[in-house]
């Protein structure tokens, strides 16, 4: 079984392989990123819910810090929402400047983001939760998305 | 509002790095003025006091600056790291580092003594106040990564370079120049260009091309141990050149890994896995063929003729160095400007891409690098050197432009109510 950090590490490159691949596909046609576009935000919804629903939870509960990094985690969420909403407004109005250019913020923060979990969240969460490790990276891999 | 305590949280406050940032090209413009106006024989020797206020407009004012600024901004995001009392830190550093530029280069140019004296201690205390509140924040920092190892090691060579600079300063104030003068001067250049400047892209590369290009990660061998056998190589370096024998050998040792530095970069930009290709694409591959170039250059060259020492210090400081920092702001000014906005509760911002005209952004590499190689064929037929740096001017004003008009939106924006658009906060559980 997978450590959290290694759990949520291999999600993160998940995610990035198909934002890849989107704006690959939309390199040629606007259109055709829309699924791929589709599957990149679900993919990342799952992750964010991973993280807010269960791994932050249990963070928060065994240390006692809420205010701390999760909360910052949950303000970034919330702009990458915002962002991955553009996203698929820009494809629809087939405005590709504005694809683009949503596509490189997204893509620093999404990035800035990750380094961030990986580097220190995720060693922070592993180190406190390491006796429920398996148990909660059972329950990020069951839940159902809302 | 609790939004605002988290933003500074993660992130400096934006004008910490932007001030470093927004003066580093006008520092370039007073580099490419001071070479247009300037007889060109002068710089034929790289001791002139013409070559050496040149070569500090550049270094100090253009490369010193930009990294300052990138250090401040990505110690905290990348390691949590907080520089203590940023704000007061970040305003004194720079104030004393443009006085300390500006007076070094009169100091040199009308040979006052005095204002050399001031000088050095301008830019002695300005670098020391920042540099000792990064190596603080390094200092605090539990979970170390072979990136914030390197800064470590960047950051020390950097203090190194300046006790040593602020000691050749004095050489030049009590009028004392002999030829261990010249040998200390040449350690202080090696480290300034290879330890301090180098080994921190080297560092900063290892997050940077994965995290904005999704290029495949470096091997461990790489990220672990390259950096320490470059900062090897030139304390090595640096005995063997005080011996004044055998130094080749530890040439041989940093020129080779900065190659193979280079080549990594060039393969890793090619398994990218966004395929989309920008100006700072073409500027990470144009610092890879200058630097690949720039160490054959300074290791075979010398043996041929000394001058050649002055063409791969284009290649190297204007082709490698300057080419990623130009590269890098463009990435960063932005998105500081959009993430700065977007955590005060602005909205509708502007994406990156609108907020600096593509067509620019063309223009001003194009330029940039038609400088380079101007500069490159005016080592070979000096007449041309004027014409290039009018183009490497034009390529400053430019860039500045480029930049600024980022900053300008954000005061402009911050001017106006935020949104507070509260689907914001809709999500956050």
């Amino acid at each position: 079984m997978d450590s959290i950090k290694g759990y949520l590490t291999n999600d993160h490159r998940k995610c990035d392989g198909l934002f890849a691949k989107m704006e690959e596909a939309a390199m040629t046609f606007l259109g055709d990123a829309k699924s791929l576009a589709e599957e990149f935000i679900k993919e990342t919804e799952r992750h964010f819910q991973m993280e807010e629903r269960v791994m932050f939870l249990e963070f928060e509960q065994k240390t006692g810090i809420t205010q701390g990094p999760t909360a910052v985690m949950r303000h970034e969420h919330t702009q990458m929402r915002g962002l991955m909403k553009q996203l698929l407004e820009s494809i629809e109005s087939d405005n590709k400047d504005k694809f683009f250019g949503t596509c490189e913020t997204l893509m620093i923060l999404l990035q800035q983001h990750n380094m961030k979990e990986e580097q220190m969240l995720y060693p922070m969460a592993q180190q406190h939760l390491a006796t429920e490790s398996a148990r909660i990276v059972d329950m990020m891999d069951s839940m159902i998305v809302e | 509002m609790e939004f605002q305590g988290l933003s500074t949280d993660q992130a400096p406050p934006i004008w910490v790095p932007l001030k470093f940032f927004i003066t580093a090209p006008f520092f370039g413009v007073l580099f490419g003025l001071f070479v247009f106006f300037t007889p060109s024989e002068l710089f034929l020797s790289r001791f002139s006091v013409e070559s050496i206020i040149a070569t500090h407009l550049l270094t100090i004012g253009f490369f010193g600056f930009v990294m300052v600024g990138a250090l401040t901004q990505m110690l905290p995001v990348l390691a949590g790291a907080k520089i203590p009392k940023p704000k007061l830190l970040s305003t004194a550093s720079h104030l004393l580092l443009v006085f300390g530029v500006l007076s070094f280069s009169i100091g040199f140019y009308i040979n006052s003594s005095a204002i050399l004296a001031v000088a050095s201690a301008l830019l002695g205390g300005g670098f020391f106040i920042i540099l000792f509140g990064i190596a603080f924040a390094i200092n605090g920092v539990k979970n170390l990564t072979p990136t914030i190892k390197g800064m470590r090691i960047s950051v020390a060579f950097a203090m190194g370079i300046v006790v040593i600079g602020v000691y050749l300063l004095y050489g030049y104030v009590v009028k004392d120049i002999d030829a261990t003068h010249l040998s200390i001067a040449n350690i202080h250049s090696v480290w300034a260009i290879f330890g301090f400047a180098g080994i921190l892209i080297v560092s900063v590369s290892f997050q940077v091309l994965p995290m904005f290009y999704v290029a495949p990660h470096f091997k461990s061998f790489c990220k672990k141990r390259v950096v320490n056998i470059i900062a090897f190589g030139l304390i090595f370096w640096m005995v063997l050149n005080l011996v004044g024998e055998f130094d080749f050998l530890a040439k041989f040792v940093i020129s080779l890994f900065f190659f193979a530095f280079a080549t990594t970069v060039w393969i890793k930009l090619n398994k990218r896995r966004r395929p989309i290709s920008d100006v700072t694409i073409w500027y990470w591959r144009t610092s890879s063929i200058s630097l690949a170039i720039g160490v054959l250059v300074w290791f075979f060259g010398e043996l041929i003729l000394d001058e050649y020492i002055v063409l791969a210090s284009i290649f190297i400081g204007g082709g490698f160095i300057m080419s990623i920092m130009v590269g890098m702001l463009y990435k960063i000014i932005p998105f500081l400007v959009w993430f700065h906005l977007n955590a005060s509760g602005y909205m509708s911002i502007p994406t990156i891409n609108e907020m600096i005209d593509k067509r620019y952004l063309k223009v001003q590499f194009y330029l940039f690098i038609i400088s380079i190689l101007g500069f490159v064929a005016s080592f070979f037929y000096l007449p041309l050197l004027k014409v290039f740096a009018l183009c490497f001017i034009f390529s400053m004003v430019l860039l500045q432009y480029n930049i600024v008009l980022p900053v300008r939106l954000y005061v402009k924006t911050k001017k106006t109510k935020p949104d507070f658009d509260m689907s914001m906060f809709g999500d956050v559980r």
